[in-house]
């Protein structure tokens, strides 16, 4: 009997938002009878309800087929899906390290975006064997030969390693499969070598602790195992290993080649971290896999809750969420303004994003999340360096030498007619523009190097209005770089509101202090005594408006029935005053803290 | 009907004051005013010290007054609302600034006491065409003056269903359009403050809030709500206040008539609360509210609780204290709204939804 490894195929399929995904995977499934028809439930591999909604993949999973190739033998096919967003770049790299190929979608009517060339990038870097598809080819009016030259151009594909397929109809998915099994190589690990399993994604279960996805590189895992993740060092006794087909079933042993899952009992995925190496107690490897590194947070913001009561439940909802989400991290924060709260920590904006949905669909939280921040890297008279996530923390500007922030590497993909307003939106955004070249001949691909503070307000959103929702991005950290940045302060009767502090590049504080201050003004109900609203940079004013004083509030006319209709209407007054917050003696209500925390940044 | 099932539930009661008021009840033919105060006297001990009816000045004549004062009327309550022509185009009044001095001159002759009521801060109204407005009023020489300004944000009533067809709605049009136009808080706060001087230097007393009284005509009627006395109300939407628990009628028409032939009970204002109550209308008064008194009538506790409320304001010039009195000042009158609000108990029944 040949080696097993020599019939297992493992591969992924990359492909930007909305190129069909999951409904091509859908059928992969349903043809090789993995499923049958009456149990397919659209879209399989997506379970979340917000993965729905978003139309993107939050968690990878991974499939166990059985295919019969042009040679008559019985191939094993693992199809481990990828998550399709750009905050989650690092999940997506470790999913491809569990393949030997992928099939790189691309939908027809849409040709190659910024993402699904990102991704291929990083399949080709990490020696994949790609395999180009076009999707959707049912869809009436594409041009396929625009598509070829898009992947002819960028990746460089020859025309006839190009397959056309329809996830919708099923069309040419056979051809698929049967280019997966010829094309694709087999695995190439060493089944005699102490264990080596690499950890692509991980979920906590209830009932069965931490489930670990793992594609077993070198050696065996058999389920009387104890289990130990190297970078963690937590050892534990395996519930249950098996395989998903895509139901979870118990299998006696994983061996070289093969992915499958490991239930270990363990507490929290932080304890069993993607691209971490799982071994035996027994007979440890010498190293773990390469690549492994932990999740590194980018984006900041306070999640209060509106009801100061309500912080033990906004606590319990983040730690259930942290269960399962490693890269969530949080610690307690107190704001004047805003009172008791959490600093959180996200890979990105769409996954704050969606950490505020879950809290608040959920955990039925309300909550006030303030302005998103990026980690800015002070470096003070006293030559040491601090990290600041949170504006309010910024050191006294006379002790700062420099401030350094992130900048990102952004690649925008346009259709050509829309380069201009783009490249506008991008100069307003600080971004220096490295390259531009062309995809095909309607759309352009430009390279910027781009401060992520200016990428996580509103760029995104611009992006797409300025493209009629054409162009498509994809960015990566690319360093630290010093900056001309100031903290500007909010001030309500000379009292300094904390969580309206945001740092913004000195050129733009005049514009923004302005833009706040006169939203503010408009928010503020007038009070008993003249309030003066400010904006201010390390004790200069830049912009100010004024909140008159209250004149009149009265029940003028009061008889009779009045008594009773009227103190309802005070009611009502008392139940607003309970509802806004304190700054100083003058009374904000939360509804301004929303408004002016959504403030856009308009050029 | 109303009237007679009250005065036999109550006993026959003796009435001190009567209002005859809410819509124009100065449209009452003479026979049906005998009628009503037939009805009244059969039901009530009725010897008021004061009983007051609000008229429109257009719907008056001589045989009309007559007839209210033979059933026992006292004072004559005149919805003046403007002497300026400007000002009833203003507010949409159908009557004639010319309506007004014979109006009140007819009342006088029958020996009626008379009231006027007048609104400022309609679109336009400058400081001089109030200052003009008071002197105009004043110079009828009425014995008590009510002021209010324009209020045009006020909530839909359940007597919205009394407007015949689409009356409502062009109301609301016509609030809207005028909310707009109108002078601000700022400008009405002045007017309010213009009519305090005018009115005081013509020797009326500004007693409550909204209303000004020559010495000895405060209307008693109305100083029996702000005290939180007893009264009983009838008609569709008429609140009552009857050993402390306060009631109402439904105040749509049909169902109105409906809940009177059934013989329903009254719906009653299960959010009230006495002591609240009785401090926040005692406020209203220039005589303010006694603390001595009203821990008397309340307890300690209670009025400790006042006390408490009324402290926190301090700094801001909305009361003033004397010994255990307190009353509004006059910014204090402009403001009520933030004392009373203070006043409330904490667990107010409201829902908390968010």
């Amino acid at each position: 009997m040949s080696d097993p490894q020599t019939r297992i195929r493992n591969f992924c399929v990359i492909a930007h938002v909305d190129h069909g995904k999951t409904t091509l995977s859908d059928r992969l499934i349903e043809l090789t009878g993995t499923v049958a028809l009456r149990q397919m439930r659209e879209q399989l591999l997506d379970s979340m309800e917000l993965e729905r909604e978003h139309g993107v993949t939050i968690k990878a999973r991974a499939v166990r087929m059985a295919w019969t190739g042009r040679d008559g033998e019985i191939y094993e096919l693992n199809l481990i899906d990828t998550p399709g967003h750009v905050d989650f770049n690092y999940e997506v790299s470790r999913s491809l390290a569990a393949c030997e190929g992928a099939l790189l979608l691309v939908d027809a009517s849409q040709g190659i975006e910024a993402q699904t060339l990102a991704n291929a990038y990083l399949a080709i870097e990490q020696g994949l064997e790609v395999i180009p598809v076009i999707n959707k080819i049912d869809l009436p009016s594409i041009d396929l030969d625009v598509v070829r030259e898009d992947l002819r151009t960028t990746l460089g594909f020859k025309d006839e390693e190009i397959l056309l397929a329809s996830g919708k109809t099923g069309q040419g998915v056979p051809d698929l499969l049967h280019a997966i099994v010829e094309r694709v190589p087999p695995p190439k690990g060493d089944p005699s070598a102490p264990l080596r399993a690499l950890i692509f994604d991980s979920h906590y279960d209830t009932y069965k602790g931490v489930v670990a996805h793992v594609r077993v590189v070198d050696g065996l895992l058999t389920a009387d195992d104890r289990i130990l993740p190297m970078a963690t060092q937590k050892p534990s006794e395996m519930l249950e290993l098996g395989v998903f087909t895509p139901e979870p079933r118990p299998v006696a042993r994983l061996a070289a080649g093969e992915v499958g899952y490991a239930a270990t009992g363990l507490k929290a995925v932080a304890d069993c971290r993607v691209g971490d190496t799982l071994t035996l107690e027994s007979r440890p490897a010498e190293s773990p896999l390469p690549g492994y590194r932990p999740a590194k947070p980018m984006v900041f913001a306070g999640f209060y809750p509106q009801r100061s009561e309500d912080y033990p439940s906004l606590r319990d909802a983040l730690e259930k969420l942290r269960l399962n989400d490693a890269s969530l991290i949080y610690e307690p924060e107190t704001s004047q303004a805003l009172g008791f709260g959490f600093r959180c920590g996200f890979l990105g904006l769409f996954h704050l994003e969606i950490i505020q949905q879950r809290l608040e669909r959920e955990y039925d939280m309300d909550l006030i999340a303030t302005s998103p921040s990026v980690e800015y890297r002070v470096i003070a008279q006293k030559g040491d360096e601090i990290a600041v996530d949170n504006p309010a923390m910024l050191p006294d500007p006379g002790t700062i030498v420099e401030i350094r922030e992130p900048w990102m590497k952004t690649t925008l993909i346009t259709p050509t007619n829309y380069v201009g307003p783009i490249m506008d939106l991008a100069q307003g955004k600080r971004g220096t523009l490295l390259d531009m070249s062309y995809v095909d001949p309607t759309r352009a691909m430009l390279k910027y190097d781009m401060p992520l503070s200016e990428v996580i307000v509103d760029f995104y959103d611009q992006l797409k209005s300025r493209s009629q929702g054409y162009a498509s991005l994809d960015y990566e950290f690319a360093e630290y770089r010093a900056a001309d940045l100031v903290r500007l302060d909010i001030l309500v009767a000379s009292t300094l509101v904390d969580a309206l502090s945001v740092i913004v590049h000195r050129d733009k504080a005049q514009h923004i202090g302005r833009l706040l201050v006169s939203k503010l003004r408009g928010l503020i109900p007038k009070q008993m005594f003249d309030v003066r609203i400010q904006a201010a940079i390390g004790g200069k004013i830049i912009a100010s408006e004024n909140v008159s004083a209250k004149r009149k509030d009265v029940i003028a006319k009061c008889y009779g029935g009045d008594i009773t209709r009227k103190k309802k209407l005070l009611e009502k007054q008392k139940e607003g005053k309970k509802r806004m917050k304190m700054v100083g003696s003058v009374e904000i209500p939360q509804e301004a803290f929303l408004a002016v925390l959504r403030i856009k940044d308009e050029p | 009907m109303e009237i007679r099932r009250q005065g036999e539930r109550l006993g026959r009661p003796r009435v001190a004051t009567l209002y005859v008021g809410g819509g124009t009840p100065s449209l009452l033919e003479p026979p049906e005013v005998a009628r009503l105060g037939t009805s009244l006297h059969q039901s009530f001990d009725l010897r008021p010290a004061e009983a007051t009816v609000e008229a429109n000045p257009a719907t008056l004549d001589r045989a009309r007054l007559e007839s209210w004062a033979a059933v026992g009327i006292t004072r004559l309550s005149l919805g003046a609302q403007s002497m300026s022509a400007a000002g009833l185009r203003a507010l949409g009044r159908t009557h004639q600034t010319e309506d007004i001095a014979p109006a009140a001159a007819a009342a006088r002759s029958v020996g009626f006491d008379v009231n006027l009521d007048l609104i400022f801060g309609w679109p336009g109204q400058t400081a001089e065409a109030w200052r003009e407005d008071l002197a105009a009023a004043v110079a009828l020489g009425p014995d008590h003056l009510s002021c209010y300004p324009l209020e045009l944000a006020l909530e839909p009533e359940e007597a919205v269903a009394n407007w015949p067809g689409a009356g409502w709605r062009s109301v609301e049009r016509w609030r809207q359009r005028t909310a707009t136009s109108q002078p601000d808080d700022a400008g009405i706060a002045g007017l309010y403050e213009l009519a305090e001087r005018v009115l005081g230097q013509h020797s009326y007393r500004h007693y409550e809030i909204a209303n000004w009284a020559r010495p000895g005509k405060r209307c008693r009627h109305n100083l029996g709500y702000w005290r939180n006395g007893d009264w009983l109300g009838v008609g569709a939407g008429a609140h009552s206040h009857l050993e402390g628990v306060r009631s109402r009628d439904p105040g749509v028409l049909p169902a109105y008539i409906a809940a009177i032939e059934r013989d329903d009970e009254r719906i009653v204002d299960a959010a009230a609360d006495t002591a609240v109550d009785t401090a926040m209308l005692a406020l209203r008064l220039d005589d303010g509210l006694d603390l001595v008194r009203y821990g008397s009538r309340f307890g300690q506790d209670a009025a400790a609780r006042v006390r408490t409320a009324l402290c926190s304001l301090d700094g801001m010039r909305l009361v003033r204290w004397s010994g255990e009195r307190v009353r509004l000042t006059s910014r204090g009158r402009l403001l009520a709204n933030e004392v009373f609000v203070r006043l409330l108990p904490d667990d107010a029944h409201v829902s908390t939804s968010v």
